[in-house]
């Protein structure tokens, strides 16, 4: 699945997360993450991302999380939605 | 999370950014939501707290000299919120909220986010202040809440002693007179007995779907409903009472939501949430004007605040809808007979109240009678004068006649002063419980009665 174009998903309010999807070349997966819990949940963040990222298949694009305390459900319900919405036809 | 919620938050965000996109130079948008978990954040009870808190949030930033607009209260996927603009500086106004956030007895629950005209988020770091702390323990908020650090019950009872105490900064003593007086108003009516064809403690009087404690219920539920209309009130300063009329009707409908769902869809109070409701907004309007809280001075603001609804309300009514079956028992009367009502009465300043329920209970008050006697005497002599919409649409114009000379009668024979008189209502009691006629429209009226006299006792 490529990113075919600029996506988001989420908000920047307390507990929430704000996760972006932007395409780039070839089919590499970048990832960053930023939050204001990175001392203690930013391992698990970034590994809960990746597993996502793996699993959907999603090639090509550059995945920016910013991070304001969401709880892991949000986390994935965010990540998912952005990337289907990086996704999908317009 | 349910995907709702998260739908919800996004479209709040996404709302927001618009409303900040379309800022004009010197302003920035707060938005206020209740920094609870969803299982309490969505539940009714904390919709009245919801908006007690942001019209609070809006009485503190207008005491620091910060203009807002464009307020907006409303329920949605994700619970209560509120969004309003205001004139200052991003970074000025954040370090306000983060006072009231701090400051107010129930400000530990509240959450005030601020967001500049370039669609910037300014937290509190930018203000260069620590993150906030949970609301259970020392830690930061964030660390807890993304990591479930803390068990419902744990959190449920920190709610449960946040709350307990009295919502009300100390400068904020005349809206908690206000809205304790309408609350008490609510139950004493409801208490005073006997009550001809009403609900009292000691009969049903002609209604067979609601009782006594039906009306605790109701009294009870909406307690914290008039100190919300009582800052909408202080809130309008300097505005025309009019403008209010809309806001407040809006919370009404979510105050009957809140009744509704406590009496289990009977309707007890309908007709006084618009009543006290707005006599509460007037109380609220007075008070920020430093003006003194006299039944005159009330009620005729009340007036003002309900300018023109009888012809607002019912203006559009046409005979085609009554033919229809789609009208309401109060359009269909004014339809059919002309019949204003509650609108018309409070269009008018409460003429029933001011010139007959209020003088009635006083003069009784003086005269040594007990305060139930007193309200008796009092609901008497509003039967002769009010049009009551619940005797017209059940007894129509014979029922209204009987009423009024029934109540005649048994207030020439002394009311309550007398065993003859007492003997006279309890006989009406009997006659308007077989008849099925219930002067509701009355009771309500004893009740804005005993609001005014309790409002004016202590602070007139």
């Amino acid at each position: 699945m490529k990113a075919v174009k600029n996506s988001a998903a989420g908000t920047l309010e307390s507990s929430d997360v704000l996760v972006s999807v932007i395409p780039a070349g070839g089919s590499a997966v970048s990832l960053s993450v930023d939050s204001i819990v990175m001392k203690q949940y930013g391992r698990r963040i970034r590994s809960v991302a990746e597993e996502m990222i793996g699993t959907s298949g999603l090639s090509g694009a550059s995945v920016m999380i910013q991070d304001r305390g969401a709880l892991e459900c949000t986390l994935r319900a965010r990540l998912e939605t952005a990337i289907e919405r990086s996704a999908a036809e317009k | 999370m349910t995907q709702t919620v998260l739908d919800a938050r996004e479209d709040r965000w996404n709302r927001r950014k618009a409303v900040a996109a379309g800022l004009g130079k010197g302003w920035a948008v707060l938005s206020f939501t209740l920094r609870l978990p969803a299982f309490l954040r969505l539940k009714r009870r904390y919709e009245s707290i919801s908006e007690l808190l942001f019209d609070d949030l809006l009485v503190f930033l207008g005491g620091k000299g910060i203009e807002s607009s464009f307020r907006e209260f409303a329920v949605h996927g994700d619970g209560p919120e509120g969004t309003c603009t205001v004139r200052a500086n991003p970074l000025e106004v954040k370090k306000l909220c983060v006072e009231f956030e701090e400051s107010h007895p129930w400000g530990a629950i509240a959450d005030v986010d601020v967001m500049d005209r370039e669609q910037n988020a300014v937290g509190r770091s930018l203000i260069g202040i620590q993150p906030r702390k949970c609301l259970v323990c020392v830690s930061p908020a964030a660390v807890c809440v993304a990591g479930r650090i803390h068990s419902e019950e744990e959190i449920k009872r920190q709610v449960d002693e946040i709350l307990s105490s009295p919502p009300f900064f100390p400068s904020e003593r005349i809206i908690r007179h206000i809205s304790e007086s309408a609350g008490t108003a609510l139950l004493l009516e409801a208490a005073a007995a006997p009550k001809p064809g009403l609900v009292d403690p000691y009969s049903r009087g002609a209604h067979d779907d609601m009782d006594y404690f039906t009306f605790l219920a109701s009294a009870s539920a909406l307690a914290p409903w008039w100190g919300v209309f009582a800052r909408k009130g202080w809130n309008s300063q300097g505005k025309s009472p009019e403008s209010l009329f809309p806001e407040l009707r809006k919370a009404g409908l979510r105050a009957e939501k809140t009744m509704f769902a406590a009496t289990r869809g009977i309707n007890t109070h309908k007709g006084l949430i618009f009543s006290l409701g707005v006599l509460c907004a007037a109380a609220g309007l007075l008070a920020a004007e430093g003006r003194p809280l006299s039944a005159e001075n009330c009620t005729s603001c009340g007036a003002s605040i309900v300018k023109n609804i009888v012809e607002k309300d019912f203006s559009g009514i046409k005979q085609s809808s009554a033919d229809a079956g789609s009208l309401t028992a109060g359009e269909k009367l004014y339809l059919t007979q002309k019949a204003t009502g509650i609108r018309g009465e409070a269009e008018q300043g409460f003429p029933s109240v001011l010139h007959a329920g209020l003088p009635e209970l006083l003069s009784g008050i003086q005269a040594g009678l007990s305060l139930n006697d007193a309200m008796i005497n009092s609901l008497l002599s509003l039967m002769l004068s009010v049009e009551d919409t619940n005797i017209l649409s059940r007894g129509g114009k014979e029922g209204e006649i009987y009423v009024r000379e029934t109540a005649k009668e048994a207030l020439s024979a002394g009311g309550m002063v007398s065993e003859k008189g007492k003997e006279a209502v309890r006989k009406m009691d009997i006659l308007f419980s077989e008849k099925k006629l219930s002067p509701g429209g009355s009771a309500d009226l004893l009740a804005v009665t005993v609001y005014l006299y309790l409002l004016t006792q202590a602070s007139g």
